[in-house]
């Protein structure tokens, strides 16, 4: 009986997509339900979230749009539970590996026919990142770029300039320090900053494409490579760049340092220039420049990608296809992100907010990201590796020395943990 | 035995006492001050990196407000006092006859039961995280107030119900005899005989149960999610948002939240030290 219904919802199915692709420019009839379960749970996010719930309802007059808004920590451990289990049209997710669980398991629907539309070519900036085996399994919605964000008028004091190399950016370090204050600010207490400074360490030491198959599991720990990632990274520990004790700070207590002047820079997500804002820092004070470069490799970047999804058992795939086209079309990725999230569009047609570190981040993302866009330590290792990888990060900012040990200890959590 | 009174004791050892114990009391305050303090600071305190320092502008009417007309504060205030009534009604109802039944009856198997109340309260509860989430999941109860209830309920009424048969016990049984000799049913008995006189008890329970449960904060994030049904122990955190966490909120939320259990404490603090020390003397 079961395998009845099934077969009979895959033809349907079928047909439907068959009926969408006819449609393919956009002005499908519409009908029915659209479920949508969205995580974007914060106030503004969720404004944003109920007001395309909205709008696609009104352009739409014979769908009716059910948006249902989780919690976003909840989520998390929801989504399974949820696309197996009578599952709505379209979900909130994130990119690359972490999607991997769910397109393994076949609960999110390939969605490669709307990326080879035309209108997706705009969005090549983060197709790697929603590719899984060469299909791709989501669209994004919304990214922050990461960088180095730094007290320009120290800088000036100092007569530095923004370090486009290692050397350079050593140099600078040397001056910084001499002048008594360190170089950067980090509080490394809940881990995952300490995972930000390793992503960019190994992809401008090995590039984008070998941090991608050590988090796929595929390179040791211990591998040459990867200590020469630590050697580069343990010269700026060995010159006491970083604040002392940082294993005490959250993030937001690593702040007062840069506030205060205290450090000079801090590698981190755009998501801290609201908060040094509003501590009293103004955009002459406050600077942003791309990690500088190692070895000569195209730059990879951290930019953490908010996904939409069709699991699988979607019943009204047609609308949730039409919705991932509006979404990520251009108005609507200059309206949501220019406006209430205050991060960058998806779409490369799309216009930024006038705001000096989101105009930077788009065009560093755009133009000077050759390498591929990453989604973040935490995201891009498995959950377990990224968990025991963490912890042995910050343990090496502390204590270098140890680095034999942690690695040793990674490698044994990498051989259990992808087998 | 005891410590010798204060007053008995030479005037230099008064003098370093007098002078020890406000600063005693002041550090023991600190943390506490810390988060009253951090409730009226703006934001930018923190970033600043002033988190003892005077406020840099009082924002009292702001932080409150905020947490007032634009959180769901309110809601999970609501939920709390939703959760917590009824829990400890509940459980107040269910021990008191049970407490009656095992304190007046005498049946084979009495002491059997009596001890396996007890002995629910020596199971850690935390062991119990699992197998209740599960339990409230298949039961079609998770993340609702009424499964909240139902648990907190089963829980307390171990201790209860050990705290009511003591006090029921100690009750003079002629009182119970006599009404029976007049031909009063049992359950009359109960309601008019034995109730009454439990009054102190029942007050001393209800207010110990309304700040255990108010207070509850691991069962809270085990068994519910979200606005629809957590109390406000676990909702201070929805003030954090994906990226930072809003301490000056968190604190006018944690100061909001703690205000009905310090009021039930003083309003009710006769009953509330009787309860912790009833049945400890005989």
């Amino acid at each position: 009986m079961r395998s009845i219904i099934k077969a009979s919802v895959a033809t349907l199915t079928a047909t439907t997509i068959l009926a969408g692709a006819a449609f393919a420019d956009g002005h499908a009839k519409l009908s029915g339900e659209l479920n949508i379960t969205s995580d974007m749970s914060n106030p503004a996010p969720r404004a944003v979230m109920e007001r395309l719930a909205a709008q696609f309802d009104e352009k739409h007059p014979n769908l009716t749009v059910n948006l249902t808004v989780v919690d976003r920590e909840a989520w998390k451990t929801q989504i399974r539970n949820s696309l197996s289990a009578n599952a709505p049209d379209v979900v909130n997710w994130y990119a690359a590996n972490r999607m991997g669980p769910y397109v393994s398991a076949g609960l999110f629907e390939d969605i490669s026919d709307v990326w080879a539309e035309p209108a997706f070519e705009a969005l090549a900036s983060t197709k790697g990142a929603m590719t899984i085996d060469g299909k791709q399994w989501g669209v994004p919605y919304t990214y922050y770029q990461w960088g180095i964000y730094y007290r320009e008028d120290i800088f000036k004091e100092l007569g530095l300039s923004e370090p486009a190399t290692f050397d350079e950016e050593m140099a600078n370090c040397a001056k910084i320090v001499e002048s008594g204050r360190k170089c950067y600010t980090i509080g490394s207490k809940f881990l995952w900053t300490a995972g930000g400074w390793f992503d960019y360490m190994n992809m401008r030491t090995n590039g984008f494409d070998f941090h991608m198959e050590l988090a796929q599991g595929s390179v040791e720990w211990t591998d040459e490579r990867v200590r020469e990632t630590f050697s580069n990274w343990r010269k700026l520990i060995d010159m006491g760049a970083f604040v002392d004790d940082h294993q005490n700070y959250s993030w937001q207590e690593a702040l007062p340092f840069m506030v205060k002047g205290e450090a000079t820079a801090y590698l981190m997500g755009n998501f801290a220039v609201a908060p040094l804002r509003e501590a009293g820092l103004t955009d002459d004070q406050l600077g942003f420049y791309q990690f500088p470069l190692i070895a000569d490799v195209p730059q990879g970047e951290d930019a953490p990608t908010d996904t939409f999804h069709i699991p699988s058992g979607a019943m009204n795939k047609d609308a949730a296809r039409e919705f991932l086209r509006f979404v990520t079309s251009e108005a609507v990725q200059s309206d949501i992100n220019g406006n209430e999230l205050g991060q960058l569009p998806v779409n490369s047609a799309s216009s930024v907010a006038d705001d000096k570190f989101i105009t930077k981040g788009f065009d560093m993302l755009s133009n000077n990201a050759k390498g591929g866009v990453a989604q973040f330590f935490d995201r891009d290792f498995p959950a377990e590796m990224a968990s025991a990888g963490m912890e042995g990060l910050q343990e090496f900012m502390v204590f270098p020395d140890n680095l034999d040990d942690i690695l040793a200890r990674l490698e044994e959590t990498r051989a259990r943990v992808y087998k | 035995m005891f410590p010798t009174p204060i007053e008995r004791k030479s005037r230099s050892y008064q003098m370093a006492y007098q002078g020890l114990l406000p600063m005693v009391l002041i550090m023991w305050l600190l943390p506490l001050i810390a988060v009253a303090v951090f409730s009226i600071r703006p934001d930018a305190d923190f970033t600043n990196g002033n988190y003892w320092g005077i406020p840099s502008s009082f924002n009292f009417f702001e932080n409150y407000g905020k947490v007032f007309f634009e959180s769901d504060m309110p809601r999970y205030l609501l939920n709390s006092v939703l959760i917590t009534v009824p829990t400890v009604l509940g459980t107040i109802a269910l021990s008191a006859m049970t407490g009656f039944a095992l304190g007046i009856y005498k049946f084979k198997g009495n002491l059997l039961i009596f001890f396996m109340f007890i002995a629910g309260n020596f199971v850690p509860f935390q062991i119990l995280m699992v197998p209740v989430r599960d339990l409230t999941v298949n039961m079609n109860l998770y993340d609702t107030k009424t499964g909240l209830i139902l648990f907190h309920i089963a829980f307390q009424t171990g201790f209860c119900t050990l705290f009511m048969r003591n006090f029921i016990r100690a009750l003079p049984f002629p009182l119970i005899e006599a009404a029976r000799v007049e031909g009063v049913r049992e359950w009359q008995i109960f309601l008019y005989v034995v109730l009454p006189l439990m009054k102190p008890a029942l007050a001393a329970l209800a207010v110990l149960i309304f700040t255990f449960i108010w207070n509850d904060y691991f069962w809270a994030v085990v068994l519910t999610q979200g606005p629809d049904a957590q109390p406000v122990t676990a909702g201070i955190t929805a003030f954090n948002s994906q990226y930072r966490a809003a301490y000056h909120l968190m604190s006018a939320g944690s100061i909001v939240a703690a205000l009905p259990p310090v009021l039930m404490f003083f309003l009710m603090q006769k009953h509330f030290i009787a309860g912790l020390t009833l049945g400890a003397v005989k």
